[in-house]
């Protein structure tokens, strides 16, 4: 008898949790349910509307956040009518079919944020949360995915991701395409964040609502519309950089052993960094172990062009069964095989230069530097710079260390690449 | 006073010659001529050739298509002094006298003198064998896995029988022209010609290592390769056929060049084209092979500022 009940336990304890799930479940979906029926008028669909065919290109979402007009979305929702004007227009269209013109007033392009404006009132706006809510807390996204009709995302909200140099609020729930733009609420409807981006299997990030007030803020003490936004996009990429080089540079720059190397530890928040060898591979040659730190969230500029990045790589290498030129050959391939961390078209940027010398080290090693530099075509002083720097001096070993730099200007880089050298190092 | 008359072939050069002891002979067709030539536009009486105090004058018998004068020596009227050249119907002639002078015999060139020397086992073995090994070497030390006889040796056969064939095809191009084959020549002058290559290129890339102008190296790499092929074919072409010098250096300087705008016209295709990766010297070579010194950190991020004003140049107007 004893035992009979000790076995039914966990079917009891089970059944208990599957109650007290449905219970939250039944009380998120009435939060949900009133949410929706609240706030469904504020939901904008957003849609850049290409000229010549009359027909959508691109859909996000948008919501109303003042009584003037002012429409928040995110900078990728409406980019190609901020970089193409005269062959996109952006439009609103309503849960209740109405539909308006809107035009581009400001950009934060580094949040990913943007403001757009109606000509009257859309919609009643939605409130702004005054603070940073609790984690844990249930919040809900809205917005229109794949087009399917307006849609509430309940999830979680999971604070501000704190190992990212951009703040992005970690929330758990699936964003979709589309979802783009909209806001997510907490149960009493104040707007948390605006929702970003997805990295699958309900992890998605929100914009928090910190940032957006902030360029609400600058566009009303400007007190209108910004003119150039190319201009607008150049100075924020400017002194984003500036910002978070100027605080990279100041950090110490802490060292671990990679082979005989001294490589850099990771610089937290701006990158994140993984390791590999093949040292469990036995039909290898030679010893190879690496270490591999790049930041995570870019800027993004357009569909082909992102920035921002930052990446540095090193690698430890023992020609083990190879002889020397066996393992120059190799140590070669490895060489030439390096390429820029960011994507650009020819839009976008200039074609690479580069130039190589042999560079005696602080340690009195000798080495083999490459820099390639390419430059913004539409934001001035802005570059994307490559670095290699790999031992020459040791027929059978060699350390090689590389970073890549995405919009970066011409003193931070330079300054970047000094410490590097001066860190990264081969006693 | 006996007269020379030729028929001339391809490229003005005799094909037979008629000597015929007369102040006066005939040419035509029909079998009654002093010179009978088998060409149907030439009628059968065509002409007649009278012996002068200079030369000899021509006189048209009323033939069909009458006579072309291609070349006229001397200054007299109607008088054709020795090497004068005409044309009946489609048979080109030349006539010349007894004394006229000849050019000086040509002199052999010199591979056909020492063919005998290439083609002797202490000249061919040897150049087979080295370039045996330099590819054995170039593949050895460019493997990186495992050593694998069963991959390196048919690489290696591989190279061996296009350079077999190769002499080949020059061989059968001197039996066809010359009637005479020198496949063991050709061989050797083929394996002479891959060494030279492989070893060229082995400095040219040690060159660019050490003193790395990318654009150099890789204009000195054409050069070596237009340079080798040229005498390669030159030489080959000297065995293989009857082609004077001229000739030669004409025909072998005019493959390479037909090569080398192939190969400039490839590269102007993607010439400019834009690419997101950038092209840098990736050559690294052991450090036995590395001559230089290296320049300090601070030497080295002041000679790279340029490069920010030349991305800045590639910026599109």
């Amino acid at each position: 008898m004893d035992r009979q009940r000790a076995s039914r336990s966990p079917v009891w304890l089970a059944l208990l949790f599957l109650v007290i799930w449905h219970n939250i479940a039944v009380a998120q979906n009435d939060t949900a349910r009133n949410l929706f029926a609240d706030y469904k008028s504020a939901i904008l669909q957003i849609r850049i509307i290409d000229l010549a065919s009359g027909s959508k290109r691109a859909i996000g979402s948008g919501f109303p956040i003042d009584q003037n007009g002012l429409i928040a979305t995110n900078y990728h929702v409406i980019q190609l009518a901020a970089s193409e004007p005269d062959q996109y227009r952006i439009e609103y269209f309503t849960e209740d079919n109405q539909t308006g013109l809107l035009s581009l007033v400001d950009v934060d392009v580094v949040n990913d944020l943007a403001l757009v404006k109606s000509e009257g009132v859309v919609a009643e706006p939605l409130a702004m949360a005054a603070g940073e809510p609790q984690i844990g807390l249930p919040v809900y996204a809205l917005g229109n995915p794949l087009d399917l009709g307006l849609t509430v995302v309940p999830g979680t909200y999971n604070g501000i991701d704190k190992s990212s140099y951009y703040q992005r609020v970690h929330f758990t729930g699936s964003l979709n395409p589309g979802m783009s733009g909209g806001p997510t609420l907490d149960p009493q409807g104040r707007i948390v964040g605006i929702n970003v981006s997805t990295a699958g299997n309900q992890i998605s990030f929100l914009v928090p609502v910190g940032q957006l007030r902030k360029l609400v803020a600058e566009y009303q003490a400007r007190g209108g519309a910004v003119e150039d936004i190319s201009q607008r996009i150049a100075d924020q990429l400017m002194a984003d950089q500036q910002q978070k080089f100027g605080q990279m540079l100041a950090l110490p720059w802490l060292t671990m052993p990679l082979g005989d190397a001294d490589v850099l530890q990771e610089l937290s928040p701006y990158v994140k960094c993984w390791g590999g060898s093949n040292s469990s591979d036995n039909k290898a040659q030679h010893l190879r172990a690496d270490r591999s730190c790049s930041s995570e969230d870019n800027v993004y500029l357009n569909s082909g062009f992102n920035t921002g990045a930052i990446e540095y790589q090193f690698f430890w290498l023992e020609a083990d069964k190879l002889n020397s030129l066996q393992f120059y050959n190799f140590y070669q391939s490895l060489y030439a095989d390096f390429m820029p961390g960011n994507r650009g078209g020819e839009e976008d940027v200039t074609q690479f230069e580069c130039d190589n010398n042999f560079v005696a080290s602080g340690t009195g090693r000798r080495t083999k530097v490459v820099v390639c530099l390419r430059a913004y075509n539409d934001y001035p002083d802005l570059y994307d710079m490559l670095f290699l720097q790999g031992t020459v001096d040791h027929s059978d070993q060699a350390f090689l260390s590389h970073f890549t730099l995405a919009g970066v200007n011409k003193p931070n880089s330079l300054a970047f690449a000094r410490k590097f050298m001066e860190v990264s190092q081969w006693p | 006073m006996a007269i020379i008359v030729e028929v001339l072939g391809w490229g003005g050069k005799s094909r037979r010659h008629y000597r015929v002891a007369s102040d006066s002979i005939s040419i035509g067709r029909g079998y009654d001529n002093d010179i009978v030539l088998a060409d149907s536009y030439v009628s059968a009486n065509h002409l007649q050739l009278v012996a002068t105090d200079k030369g000899w004058s021509i006189e048209d018998l009323n033939s069909r298509n009458g006579l072309q004068v291609i070349k006229k020596v001397g200054n007299i009227e109607q008088v054709f002094e020795s090497g004068s050249e005409i044309k009946i119907g489609r048979t080109r002639l030349r006539i010349v006298a007894e004394h006229q002078p000849v050019d000086d015999a040509r002199l052999l060139h010199r591979l056909e003198q020492e063919t005998g020397k290439l083609s002797q086992w202490w000249i061919w073995l040897p150049l087979f064998l080295g370039t045996l090994l330099v590819e054995f070497g170039s593949i050895y030390s460019n493997t990186i896995i495992e050593w694998d006889w069963g991959k390196a040796i048919p690489l290696m056969v591989g190279l061996q029988l296009m350079i077999v064939l190769l002499s080949l095809f020059w061989a059968m191009l001197g039996r066809i022209f010359r009637h005479e084959a020198h496949f063991l020549g050709h061989y050797s002058l083929i394996l002479i010609a891959s060494l030279i290559f492989t070893v060229s290129g082995v400095a040219l890339a040690v060159l660019d290592y050490n003193f790395s102008g990318l654009l150099l190296t890789r204009l000195l790499e054409y050069l070596v390769l237009i340079l080798v092929v040229f005498l390669l074919l030159s030489a080959n072409l000297a065995l293989a056929s009857n082609l004077s010098t001229r000739a030669r250096w004409l025909s072998a300087g005019g493959f390479v060049a037909t090569l080398g705008l192939i190969v400039l016209s490839v590269e102007l295709v993607s010439w400019g084209e834009f690419s997101p990766l950038p092209e840098y010297s990736s050559k690294l070579e052991p450090p036995a092979l590395l001559v230089r010194e290296g320049q300090s950190n601070e030497e080295f991020l002041q000679a790279i500022e340029h490069l920010f004003a030349a991305a800045d140049n590639n910026k599109k107007q």
